[in-house]
């Protein structure tokens, strides 16, 4: 319970990925970019759309939609997630603001990138997935 | 702080509408397709198409559709973690010219990825 507790009262940053709206822990989320073209890194998988350069780091897109078995977002925006093993950069079709997350927050799936995320959580009036930064990136770590 | 890599000589790859790099001394020879080759179009899940082949000393070859040479001294920008496994642990980093990046793959292991991956990347 305490768990639970803390996590409504941490703050988020949420934003849309095609029609699923998302939460990252503000802490984490550095800033939002429009992103220039990519590069496509050989052998990766569709759902890492490219790396850019901003600020001497090339920086891995991650389109959130195609992650969880969905269509591309087609965006151009994306929220930079930072975090102490490097950044990664999350498609971002709209973003909503900093707020907090209320719900259970319980993994959403037994496997995959489900359970690195979290719900039913509301924000506002909306529906959101709260990301575990950490767990997403040891997940995309293994995958590419 | 460790040095930044760099890389002295580069060939710069066309692929499809991708872009790859080798550093030049990874690469013997440039010969013409044949069908010993892997396109490294199989690395972007595009078919295969070969204009020019680059052969390694013990001769690997991947085949790549237009090159340019560029025999400047550039900087290696290291990978993201969530990118170095691509293409079978190749990726060595990426090079930024041109304005644009590429990524820099070590040829030998490169051409061992491509073989892997097999069907429609195999041969001219």
């Amino acid at each position: 319970m305490a768990a639970l507790e803390s996590e409504t009262r941490q703050s988020y940053l949420v934003f849309a990925c095609g029609s699923s709206w998302y939460a990252v822990p503000a802490e984490a989320a550095a800033e939002v970019v429009t992103f220039p073209e990519l590069t496509r890194v050989p052998g990766s998988p569709p759902h890492l759309l490219g790396v850019f350069a901003h600020r001497g780091e090339v920086i891995p897109v991650v389109d959130m939609s195609l992650l969880v078995g969905g269509v591309t977002a087609g965006s151009r925006r994306a929220v930079l997630v930072r975090l102490p093993r490097g950044t990664l950069a999350l498609t971002a079709s709209s973003v909503a603001g900093v707020s907090p997350v209320q719900g259970p927050l319980e993994p959403l799936g037994p496997t995959g990138v489900h359970v690195h995320l979290r719900g039913p959580g509301k924000s506002g009036t909306r529906d959101v997935a709260v990301i575990d930064p950490e767990g997403l990136f040891d997940h995309l770590s293994q995958g590419a | 702080m460790l040095p930044a890599a760099r890389v002295e000589g580069t060939l710069l790859c066309h692929v499809g509408r991708h872009r790859l790099a080798f550093a030049a001394s990874d690469v013997a020879s440039i010969a013409a397709p044949d069908a010993a080759c892997v396109s490294a179009r199989g690395a972007f899940r595009e078919s295969a198409s070969v204009q020019r082949v680059l052969v390694t000393a013990t001769g690997e070859a991947v085949g790549v559709d237009g090159l340019e040479i560029d025999a400047e001294v550039l900087s290696v920008l290291p990978p993201s973690p969530l990118v170095a496994r691509a293409s079978g642990g190749s990726l060595r980093g990426f090079v930024l010219t041109r304005g644009v990046l590429w990524p820099l793959v070590h040829l030998t292991g490169f051409e061992r990825y491509l073989r892997g991956l097999g069907g429609d990347g195999e041969g001219a």
